[in-house]
């Protein structure tokens, strides 16, 4: 890649995060309600209206009384410091806030993608055309399992692994052992979902006159389906992956909330839930970076696994 | 996912009862030597923003960390905790409370009558505890420490209920030193008070680990031993999913656990020790909007309580767990409580309909009612997934059909916490019956939630908007009535008011439910809300 095209790279990633947050700023101001009532109903667990003398010191302390462009600005401005603001309800800064829960959160969705991916794989290449009984079982798997909501999954997960069979913890943490289910949890439906994808897009590559080449080489039928078919096949599912990751960090909430682990879908949902706007905020950044550097990996996965956008790409 | 989340629940249900046909031993090991040492893992619920604060989240945790100036018993008596005695003034208006001697605080300042008046003035003055704070207005007045152990506090008015309301977990003392030197992160997550454990360390969005204090002396009257923690470490985990944390119990990961879900109550009462602890204070009740919309007419309120079967729809959608509760104002476990108010709107259609065709209210094609061409119906907004449960939104799907029948078009508009905590249904125009409740120890909870709103003192927790002048009397003689019958009574009449002027509507009580593994000894809840307490409790082997 030119340096220019780097560079050109960089900053629309810097504009989209920007673009991100402060959409995400704006659109938290508009829900109804007023920022300081929550605050002081969640201090005190009520839901009524409060006077104006009560709500003060919060209006005060968090500006909330301030024109809504200075509020942005004093947002933004943090943003180019480094500076996401601090929690209105955790009293701690927002980069603490993530920053504790940034890490688990990683780890179970790329393990949930990297294990969607195994499972997909190996669904496509043991079962596409290997027979009627065989194929149809693959892609029926395939579509029970896109289908299933996480919730259900999670909760057989745990009722058969944990409860019934005693191999692995229920509230697990973040230990490796403890992340097998939640992984799981997540990756299985998007395994269906990756397979699916991948399936039609092989079943139709099996048919192309280089196959019959390949065979007519003498290339044994596993290693067409892996060197040549795949290639062509992974193709939709790698563009998937880069809204999978996004999506899995996000919506990863029902996992975590089954297996009691931390992350920050489940900092998120409290904080929508509680107009905590700066950690809002930060997390859509968060998430928006995954984004773009998924979108980015995805790009240059697309260049190792066909040849052809390689060459293209260094135009 | 509301449905799945029930069929979840019955397939865990299932499973679980089939081990235990599976291991019909484990009974067996009750009662088995006491050991010293150990972690309990406790699940529990709701992550709360602070460990200290005004909701009953960090009461619960709080009390863990923190020691009150008295606690309730059982029986509802005032014992001493802090404070090892106290005179009342003859007029009521001055408590003087003797602190017990050589107590610290974890970071090794005295717990002396200038730190608990600090902490008074905290609360009362500079918001420090909302709920501490309107707990005791607008009776208490000041604070002052006589010498280093005794503590006085005036009143502006008699209020014997003062002493029972400070036995709650929003009056736990904290050292001054340490709130006034720390930073605001510091004060939230590891607030210093004298208690049985401190906070070791916060794993957000997992767990808070609470260490045993080895120095602790300051145990309350009510303790079940003298000393400090049996157990070394509590792991105060947060398991939102009810599914997961009941089984948790039955694989040994955790020992203690919260809200068990109601399908799986009748299990843990045959596999573990279980506590059910009603709330009192304001049960969940409907409060109904008296100021906008057909429930200005008393006859279309009484109608609306008349007009379904609040109390089969209760015990069908929590499984028997949860009583249901028919007086509006406070629950069966507060003091003073009026069961004959109680009785008063059995399920009766005919009387409902007959209200209702008083009221002008005519049947029209569609069975809805209508006057002057406005059809009768009702915004019934309730706080979805946080004062609710699923259970509990099943209880009011049931209760819509009901009123249907007798001509009410019952809307059901789910809130999200964002929505019914940012004010978006505080204004009278937004909702016609909206359900929630309040733990407190003491009817003077009447004051709080059904005190007049005026324009120089408002007063947005009487959601009914519903003022009442005599009512408002009543309350207060009793609040500053010395003798606890005649003050009984007095609450008793105010309850009555409420209910015959159907202001509220009653639904259920406030529950906690516990269950404990059998080897966990001497785990209990305090009396003025159910804040649990592990500093007495131990394993056996």
């Amino acid at each position: 890649m030119s340096v220019r095209r780097i560079v050109f790279k960089v900053v629309s990633a810097v504009a989209v995060m920007v673009a991100a947050a402060s959409v995400t700023f704006f659109a938290q101001l508009a829900v109804p309600g007023d920022r300081a009532t929550t605050l002081m109903n969640l201090q005190t667990g009520q839901d009524r209206e409060w006077t104006a003398e009560e709500l003060a010191p919060l209006n005060e302390r968090f500006g909330f009384k301030d024109p809504i462009l200075v509020q942005y600005l004093h947002y933004v401005g943090g943003l180019f410091r480094g500076d996401l603001g601090t929690s209105y309800t955790q009293k701690r800064p927002v980069t603490e806030v993530i920053g504790g829960q940034l890490l688990p959160s990683l780890t179970l969705t790329v393990a949930a993608l990297a294990v969607a991916w195994v499972l997909a794989l190996a669904g496509t290449l043991l079962t596409v055309r290997r027979g009627r009984v065989l194929s149809s079982l693959g892609a029926a798997w395939e579509a029970l399992t896109a289908s299933l909501p996480h919730y259900w999954v999670g909760v057989v997960l745990l009722v058969v692994f944990s409860v019934q069979l005693r191999v692995f913890p229920i509230i697990g943490g973040t230990s490796a052992w403890g992340s097998v289910l939640p992984v799981l949890t997540l990756a299985i439906p998007l395994a269906g979902f990756l397979g699916q994808v991948t399936r039609d897009e092989f079943e139709q590559v099996l048919q192309q006159p280089f196959v019959t080449t390949a065979r007519t080489r003498g290339m044994s039928d596993f290693g067409v389906r892996l060197r040549h078919v795949l290639r062509h096949a992974v193709l939709p599912a790698i563009t998937l992956s880069g809204w999978a990751l996004g999506a899995l960090v996000a919506g990863a909430v029902i996992a975590e909330n089954i297996f009691g682990r931390p992350g920050i879908g489940q900092v998120l949902v409290t904080a929508v839930n509680t107009r905590d706007v700066p950690t809002v905020s930060g997390i859509v950044l968060v998430v928006a970076a995954i984004y773009v550097v998924a979108n980015l990996l995805v790009d240059l996965a697309y260049a190792v696994v066909d040849p052809r956008l390689a060459a293209g790409g260094t135009r | 996912m509301t449905r799945r989340n029930r069929v979840a629940l019955a397939t865990v249900a299932v499973l679980a009862s089939g081990s235990l046909a599976a291991c019909g031993g484990a009974a067996a090991e009750a009662g088995g030597e006491p050991q010293t040492g150990g972690t309990i893992i406790y699940g529990h619920v709701q992550e709360p923003p602070c460990i200290f604060g005004g909701w009953i989240q960090q009461a619960y945790i709080s009390r863990q960390v923190l020691d009150g100036l008295v606690t309730l018993a059982d029986d509802g008596s005032v014992q001493p905790w802090l404070a090892t005695k106290w005179t009342v003034s003859s007029d009521g208006l001055r408590y003087t409370f003797t602190l017990k001697d050589g107590v610290k605080f974890t970071d090794g300042t005295p717990v002396d009558a200038e730190a608990v008046a600090w902490n008074f003035d905290l609360w009362e003055n500079k918001k420090g505890n909302s709920t501490a704070k309107v707990s005791i207005d607008p009776y208490y007045k000041s604070a002052t420490a006589v010498d280093a152990t005794h503590v006085q506090i005036d009143l502006n008015k008699p209020f014997p209920l003062f002493l029972t309301l400070i036995t709650q977990g929003y009056f736990g003392i904290q050292s001054p030193t340490a709130y006034k030197g720390r930073s605001e992160q510091e004060n939230c997550e590891k607030p210093i008070g004298s208690g049985g454990f401190t906070v070791k360390e916060w794993k957000h969005g997992q767990e808070v680990v609470l260490a045993k204090n080895p120095a602790y002396n300051s145990w309350p009257a009510t303790a079940k031993h003298q000393g400090p923690a049996i157990v070394d470490e509590v792991r105060w985990k947060f398991v939102a999913d009810g599914v997961a944390r009941y089984a948790s119990l039955s694989t040994g990961e955790s020992h203690v656990v919260y809200e068990v879900p109601t399908v799986n109550w009748k299990d843990a009462q045959s596999r573990y020790q279980t506590i059910r602890y009603i709330t009192p204070g304001k049960p969940v009740s409907f409060f109904i909007n008296t100021k906008a919309g057909p429930f200005t007419d008393k006859l279309v309120r009484q109608a609306f309580a008349y007009g379904a079967d609040r109390k089969a729809a209760v015990e069908a959608g929590f499984h028997g767990v949860i009583p249901y509760e028919g007086n509006p104002a406070v629950s069966q476990a507060t003091p003073g409580y009026n069961a004959e108010v109680a009785k008063a709107y059995a399920y009766d259609p005919a009387k409902a309909e007959q209200l209702l065709d008083q009221a002008g209210w005519a049947r029209g094609a569609n069975g809805i009612r209508a006057k002057d061409g406005t059809p009768l119906t009702i915004k019934l907004v309730y706080g979805a997934g946080f004062i609710f449960t699923q259970e509990g939104a099943t209880v009011l799907q049931v209760l819509q059909e009901q009123w249907k029948k007798v001509g009410f078009d019952v809307k059901l508009i789910p809130a999200t916490q964002a929505e019914q905590w940012g004010g978006k249904y505080s204004d009278p125009s937004t909702f016609d019956a909206t359900p929630s409740y309040w733990t407190s120890p003491s009817p003077s909870i009447l004051w709080i939630v059904w005190r007049p709103s005026l324009p120089d003192s408002p007063n947005g927790s009487n959601r009914s908007f519903y003022n009442n002048d005599t009512l408002s009397t009543v309350i207060q003689q009793a609040n500053s009535e010395p003798d606890t019958a005649k003050a009984n009574a007095l609450y008793g009449q105010a309850q009555q008011i409420i209910q015959d002027d159907a202001a509220g509507v009653g639904l259920y009580t406030q529950n906690s439910t516990y269950a404990v593994a059998r080897n966990l000894k001497d785990f209990w809840l305090e009396k003025s809300q159910g804040e649990p307490v592990f500093s007495d409790a131990y394993f056996t082997k």
